[in-house]
């Protein structure tokens, strides 16, 4: 058996996609779906929450995106929650379950699990950011002795844009998970929606802030509202995580594409502490 | 099903129809991948159940508004061939005078026979989706556009100056030859193939869509050109860009 | 490091001429005024006494345009496709010398890029010892590189008016002299020629900068939020010709180019300019670095610090070539100079 990543960088090319099959294709939104990609024989996904493949069409391109399934429940097998916006997006959206695609990576620094261990947990996502979130929950939930309490924030526009429903419901009927939503339009029946975006949730939640660490990915308008937030509750710097989209071209710090000011967002992120990015002018 | 397209004319010099049947000679694969309908610098028959509508030349009488809006009824994709589709391009460097006055000039005391306004490009009237730029139309370009269009994507053109090609070219500056230059307000794309043979690019793929027009003045005036001097060579392709900007 | 040899000027087309037999030769050729790297038939295409070429060296290890893969469009053959075409590369001057150091470093840092090392496996490098400065936009003596960095070279020529003098880098350098017989190995008095060349040579090279280069890191991390980014930008077409022609500039973009009939098609890799409005720009059309000033920043933060942060070099070599490019003269002579000027005045100003 070989890693995904070994593949990747010990085959001829770093830019030498890995050809994966499309097994299985589910709509989450009008716009997003969830695409389940299957590793050929002998070749497994070993990644950490928050890191990203790339993924390419032949003949069309190839873009970053995210594993949406949370390592413990990968292997051969892994979730990429696409949104159609663009080119290969577009193309991706139009594939059907039996196709072929380029992976290379997994990419990138994810969210290091074991220092959030024996923490209470604070998950902040808005819109797509739930897919790369999701990886994070689902692996907390699978070892859910490991940690502490555990919030979700999910701030979305409107009903028909929550993305992953049924699992929603299954959080929500958990005991051990305390799930809020927002909705500029909250046009549906759940027992904890704000109308208002993910930044309106705070005031109904308590938290220790000692003892709390809150990851944040979404849109980029949503960072600084949403840390003022975070801060507000009292929990330090060193505490708080977030994720950074960026253009991305190579994946590997060679291209430029994903810099924040000498940050290469591919290599040392996309998973962030505050701390190490409230300076950079270019990071939010 | 092979997708059918169909190539139609309006006022140009079906420079880029030729350079279309051109690249056809290095690129025969494409008539494996489409069914030609109506081409009339090819080919006699018509069809009328086309898919892919490429445009040459520019709107420039009434009558060519209908005829535009019935290709966008039937097309799926509408691609503006050539500078005279995209930017009303030469004809429109007559729109600095009045319709009237061209009238006259043109076809002096017999002016109110034709029919005639003032020329614009077809995005002007109905919508396009795509554009192969120049005069005339880059044979590569137009292969790789046909291309993304047959695997149902939308084609990208570049949005940066010439300049950037120029220098890959290592090509002496045209300004440090005493030329005028607009390559660093016009849109790449061709290769800056003419400095590369010792012209000033007269910005035939249109402008850029953020173009510093004030520092450009001072390249002029840096050396020793005059605004009115590059207004001329605009006018050749810009001219109605030129005179909608000034309207808005 | 092996003993130099000398090579008498007189033997020098015969060596061209050997080592023609066995490789592509590019060098320094004089074009309309301007000096370009090409191909070299024989030693009188050569201009060793050139000011600066347009595009540096950089192009025959990272090409403007090169296919890293080939592919059937349904996934049944990928293939990674390199360079196997071994190539001299002649009279390469000493700053472009250390952008070819820096250039190994990034390409090899983290992830190795097979397609840069085939490159560089298959590319013979011999450097060119600069005796008088280049032209009014140069810096190389302000940055240190006007002197040959060790590592990025196979040979290197030192002209001592009749013969040359030449520093043996490498085994496969060396190699290039394998089989050829009028080459002689360097003595004593011949060293004391060169050191003599070499040391008459510094009072030709003025400073140009009003700061020291080990200040330069310090310098930008200081100037971030200097307000002489948007001067720059005021005037700055952002043409991104000042970042095709750096030896030290590397970005790239990765594009898939298909053949009309779909079956088959490449991924390419280009050089793409950090200067240009899209280079940022996300799906949304959230452009992260959308004005002109923060791209200006942006580079000139690459150059004088983030390439120093990554790789313990400073990013830029002082070679002038994008002040020679720039039509709105935007050069980096002015700009250290300029931030350090405000620096210096008022230490305060920059805190906030
Ligand atoms: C670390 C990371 C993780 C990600 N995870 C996910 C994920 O899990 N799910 C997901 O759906 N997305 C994710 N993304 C975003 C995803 O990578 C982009 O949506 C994707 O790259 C878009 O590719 P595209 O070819 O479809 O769009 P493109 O066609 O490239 O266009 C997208 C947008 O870019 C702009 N653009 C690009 N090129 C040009 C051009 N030449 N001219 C004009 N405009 C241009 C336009 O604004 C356009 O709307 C992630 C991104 C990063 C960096
Ligand atoms: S010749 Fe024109 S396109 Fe080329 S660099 Fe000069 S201004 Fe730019
Ligand atoms: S250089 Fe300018 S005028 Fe010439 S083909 Fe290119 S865009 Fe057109
Ligand atoms: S900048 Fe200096 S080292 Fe570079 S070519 Fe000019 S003189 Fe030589
Ligand atoms: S060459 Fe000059 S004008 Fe062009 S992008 Fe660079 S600094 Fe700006
Ligand atoms: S920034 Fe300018 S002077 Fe410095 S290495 Fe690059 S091209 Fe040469
Ligand atoms: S994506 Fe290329 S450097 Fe980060």
């Amino acid at each position: 058996m070989t890693s995904l990543l070994d593949q990747t960088r010990f085959s001829e090319s770093i830019y030498k996609p890995t050809m994966a099959r499309i097994v299985d294709i589910n709509d989450l939104t009008a716009l997003d779906r969830l695409f389940t990609v299957e590793l050929p024989d002998g070749v497994y996904l070993d990644h950490q929450p928050g890191q990203f493949v790339k993924v390419s069409v032949l003949g069309v391109g190839e873009a970053p995106i995210s594993i949406s399934s949370s390592p413990s429940r990968t292997r051969q097998t892994f979730e990429l929650a696409i949104r159609k916006v663009g080119d290969l997006t577009g193309v991706l959206h139009d594939l059907q379950a039996g196709a072929m695609v380029g992976i290379r990576g997994p990419f990138g620094q994810g969210f290091p699990m074991d220092r959030f261990k024996g923490k209470n947990l604070l998950f902040i996502a808005g819109g797509c950011g739930i897919a790369p979130l999701r990886s994070l929950i689902n692996q907390v939930l699978d070892d859910r002795g490991s940690y502490g309490h555990m919030q979700i924030l999910y701030g979305s526009r409107s009903a028909a844009d929550l993305m992953f429903k049924d699992e929603l419901h299954e959080w929500e009927n958990r005991e051990d998970v305390e799930l809020l939503l927002s909705m500029e339009k909250a046009d549906i029946d759940w027992p904890a929606c704000t109308t208002g975006y993910v930044t309106h949730l705070f005031p109904q939640i308590e938290l220790d802030p000692r003892n709390t660490i809150a990851v944040i990915i979404g849109p980029p308008v949503m960072y600084k509202p949403t840390i003022a937030q975070v801060r507000n509750k009292g929990i330090i710097e060193g505490n708080i995580w977030l994720s950074f989209e960026r253009r991305m071209k190579c994946g590997v710090g060679k291209c430029g594409h994903c810099q924040i000011n000498h940050i290469y967002v591919c290599r040392q992120g996309p998973a962030f502490q505050y701390q190490h990015v409230k300076d950079l002018q270019e990071a939010m | 099903m092979k997708p059918k397209i169909a190539f139609f004319d309006f006022t140009s010099c079906e420079g880029c129809q030729l350079t279309v049947v051109d690249s056809l000679q290095t690129n025969v694969g494409l008539l494996d991948m489409v069914e030609i309908v109506q081409f009339r610098e090819a080919m006699t028959e018509k069809g009328t159940d086309y898919q892919i509508a490429f445009v040459e030349g520019s709107c420039t009488r009434e009558s060519d508004e209908d005829r535009l809006r019935a290709i966008r009824e039937q097309a799926d994709v509408v691609v503006a061939l050539g500078a005279c589709a995209h930017l009303g391009g030469i004809n429109a460097i007559r729109n600095i005078y009045s319709i009237d006055e061209v009238r006259d000039e043109v076809y002096g005391d017999k002016g109110e026979w034709y029919e005639t306004y003032q020329p614009r490009p077809i995005d002007a009237v109905i919508a396009v989706d795509a554009v192969i730029p120049g005069c005339p139309i880059d044979r590569d370009e137009f292969i790789a556009v046909v291309t993304q269009v047959l695997q149902g994507r939308e084609p990208r053109i570049p949005d940066h100056p010439v300049c950037i090609e120029c220098k890959l070219n290592e090509t002496v500056c045209m300004y440090l030859r005493g030329e005028i230059c607009l390559g660093p307000i016009s849109r790449a794309g061709c290769g800056a193939i003419c400095p590369k043979y010792g012209f000033g690019c007269v910005g035939c793929r249109g402008m850029i869509s953020n173009p510093n027009l004030e520092s450009m003045e001072e390249v002029l005036e840096q050396y020793g050109r005059t605004l009115e001097e590059a207004r001329a060579k605009m006018s050749m392709f810009l001219t109605y860009q030129t005179l909608e900007e000034g309207e808005s | 490091m092996q003993p130099a040899k000398i090579l008498p000027k007189s033997a020098f087309p015969g060596w061209i001429d050997f080592l023609k037999r066995s490789y592509t030769v590019v060098g320094p050729k004089a074009m309309h005024g301007q000096t370009v790297f090409g191909e070299i038939e024989t030693a009188d295409d050569l201009t060793l006494e050139y000011n600066q070429s347009v595009i540096p060296p950089k192009k025959y290890l990272v090409p403007q345009r090169e296919v890293l893969i080939e592919y059937k469009l349904d996934g049944t053959e990928v293939e990674a496709k390199f360079n196997e075409e071994a190539t001299v590369v002649f009279g390469v001057h000493t700053c472009d010398l250390h952008a070819i150091k820096l250039l190994d470093l990034i390409f090899s840092k983290g992830f190795t890029d097979q397609h840069y090392a085939a490159h560089r496996d298959n590319t013979i490098i011999i450097g060119y010892e600069c005796l008088t400065t280049c032209g009014p936009e140069s810096f190389c003596r302000s940055m240190g590189t006007a002197s040959a960095p060790e590592s990025a070279y196979d040979l290197h020529i030192i002209d001592m008016g009749s013969d040359y003098f030449i520093q043996i880098g490498t085994e496969r350098g060396e190699a290039l002299f394998t089989g050829y017989d009028g080459v002689f190995t360097a003595t004593e008095p011949d060293y004391a020629r060169m050191n003599g060349t070499l040391s008459d040579k510094w009072q030709r090279f003025p400073y140009r900068l009003d700061v020291d280069v080990t200040e330069i890191p310090d310098l930008l991390a200081e100037s971030y939020h200097s307000d002489h980014w948007q001067e720059l930008a005021d005037i700055c077409l952002a043409c991104g010709m000042c970042t095709q022609v750096c030896p030290t500039c590397y970005c790239f973009d990765i594009r898939d180019e298909v053949d009309v009939t779909l079956s088959v098609g490449k991924r390419v890799r280009s050089w793409d300019s950090c200067q240009i409005d899209s280079f940022a720009l996300v799906a949304g059309g959230h452009n992260f670095r959308e004005t002109r000033a923060a791209r200006q920043r942006h580079r000139f933060m690459r150059k004088g610090k983030y390439q120093f942060d990554a790789t313990g070099m400073v990013g830029c070599v002082g070679c002038g070539r994008c002040a020679t490019a720039c039509l709105v003269d935007i050069t980096p002579i002015k700009t250290f100079n300029e931030l350090y000027r405000r620096q210096q005045q008022q230490p305060e100003e920059v805190e906030a």
